[in-house]
């Protein structure tokens, strides 16, 4: 018990410094996800045949390939090729295109979940098809994705971890804590405050997911 | 020469084997013992190994020439697997290695995951008050590696640079006494390091003259690679076993020093160092232990 204090008292600063990290990790990585995956989702249901191809390409490949193998290509991969990718780069682009997969899968079967008629009869009152899936079916699809947006991000926070023991790319909570383990020897220690570290944000996520899930429900 | 050892071994323990015939009249046809079992006092670390017939060995993997699995037979080998060979020999048991990086060595002996750890590990009294040390077998020097054409021609010029090392290893330490403002890029293995060297992620590698000629060795023409500046440190290298057991660590260094009178030593030094560098060994035998921990006092907690 005491060891777990010391630890904290003396490598405060480390993981501090880490769970910043971490932050911003994943709110880059977020952004990326989110952004990319709603392109890919409005690709996946595009009655244009080759477009709806490129999506599943897309998604395919990036949610059957290992998140590390993905920073190993990304990092050494690309630098190896000539690409001076930097490490916080390299990591928030294979977690936030590892993300952005999953992202398009959820938006996808939220936009399978508003009925075939909607659709049809918007084109039938002369909407455009992307002003169908603008003005009518995104609208409700959003609530339907919420909760698993919702885990994907949480997902995504704990999936981070993996930044700081590939190459050690980013100096992250993970790194951190294992660093203050390689210095002192108190493995149990060390970890706890990391899991605390992410503990903090995955919980957020999960509170602010429940907010908007309340905000946005249909009153019935 | 694993063979020849083998053949010795066998010998050995049919002179025995015939000798015990000898005395007791052939009474007991099941005395098949190697002579191992009695040899130690009952309830040590020794005797308990020779019970489980089997001694497990925590070495690196990736450390040309300490330990490195040679990718033609899929076997590890070194300086560090031929001393762990001879004293598994000593005991009468059979060596296992495992791999032990830099950051999993010390928790390996704590949790018994390894009995004996050589692992080109640097004697400190940090690392001593979490495991006990044998004696110094192997004497290195810290030194810094660049790419051939690198402008880096000194220590000094690794200030504002990023020099790579491993998490967990004594470099930090080194590096931020001699160059405080390099920027340090802390990884698990030494071939994680040669890897960032050779994409450009870092501009130096620095750690111990041996593991640094081993990478040029490995490297060779493709990416050619200069020691450069002087020594930053001394590195008494020890083995490590779980703290507290004097006894057992006082077996090892007495194997070692074995070495040292026998010749045994300066075989291994010459196989796996001599005859790369052609350069004179340091010899480990002017430090001790106290020596050794002397060069090293406690940074960390103690």
């Amino acid at each position: 018990m005491e060891t777990l204090w010391n630890v904290i008292a003396t490598y405060y600063p480390r993981f501090i410094s880490g769970f910043l990290v971490t932050l911003r990790l994943v709110g880059v990585s977020f952004v990326v996800a989110m952004a990319l995956g709603l392109v890919i989702a409005a690709l996946r249901v595009q009655p244009v045949r080759w477009l709806r191809a490129l999506g599943l390409v897309f998604v395919e490949a990036f949610r059957n390939v290992p998140l590390l193998v993905l920073l190993f290509i990304m990092f050494a991969g690309l630098r190896r090729a000539g690409v001076g990718i930097e490490r916080f780069t390299a990591a928030s682009a294979a977690l936030g295109l590892y993300t952005s997969a999953y992202v398009a899968e959820a938006i996808r079967s939220g936009v399978f979940a508003v009925g075939r008629g909607q659709v049809e009869a918007g084109l039938a009152l002369g909407y455009t098809y992307p002003k169908v899936l603008r003005r009518i079916v995104l609208p409700q699809a959003v609530r339907t994705v919420i909760p698993p947006l919702g885990s994907i991000t949480i997902a995504m926070i704990k999936n981070s971890a993996i930044c700081g023991v590939a190459f050690n790319l980013v100096k992250d909570v993970m790194f951190q804590a294992r660093y203050v383990n390689s210095r002192t020897g108190a493995t149990n220690e060390a970890f706890f405050w990391a899991a605390v570290g992410y503990l903090i944000l995955t919980i957020t996520a999960t509170v602010v997911v429940r907010k908007l899930e309340t905000r946005l429900a249909v009153r019935r | 020469m694993k063979d020849i050892n083998r053949w010795r071994r066998l010998v050995a323990g049919l002179a025995v084997v015939g000798l015990l015939g000898a005395a007791c009249g052939g009474d007991d046809g099941g005395g098949a013992d190697t002579g191992g079992g009695g040899k130690f006092p009952e309830g040590s670390t020794m005797a308990q190994l020779v019970d489980r017939g089997e001694i497990v060995i925590g070495v690196k993997f990736d450390v040309p020439p300490f330990g490195f699995e040679n990718p033609q037979t899929g076997e590890v080998e070194g300086f560090d697997v031929d001393l762990g060979r001879i004293i598994a020999e000593e005991l009468g048991v059979e060596p296992r290695f495992i791999e032990a990086i830099s950051d999993n060595r010390i928790p390996f002996l704590k949790d018994g995951t390894a009995d004996l750890i050589l692992s080109t590990m640097t004697i400190t009294t940090d690392r001593d008050a979490e495991i006990d040390f044998s004696r110094p077998y192997y004497i290195a020097r810290g030194r810094v590696l660049v790419p051939e054409d690198s402008d880096i021609a000194d220590v000094g010029d690794l200030s504002g640079r990023r020099v790579c090392t491993a998490l967990g290893s004594t470099y930090e330490e080194n590096l931020s006494k001699e160059v405080p403002d390099a920027r340090l890029e802390l990884v698990d293995s030494y071939s994680e390091c040669l890897e960032l060297l050779q994409n450009g992620a870092v501009d130096a590698i620095s750690t111990d003259d041996v593991i640094l000629t081993g990478m040029i060795i490995q490297a060779g023409e493709d990416f050619p690679m200069k020691l450069v500046g002087d020594p930053i440190s001394i590195e008494p290298y020890g083995a490590g076993v779980k703290d507290g057991d004097t006894e057992f660590a006082d077996f090892v260094s007495g194997v070692i020093e074995q070495t040292f009178a026998d010749g045994t030593w300066d075989k291994l030094y010459e196989r796996w160092v001599g005859q790369y560098t052609g350069e004179e060994p340091e010899h480990p035998q002017d430090y001790t232990l106290q020596e050794a921990l002397k060069m090293r006092p406690c940074v960390e907690f103690c």
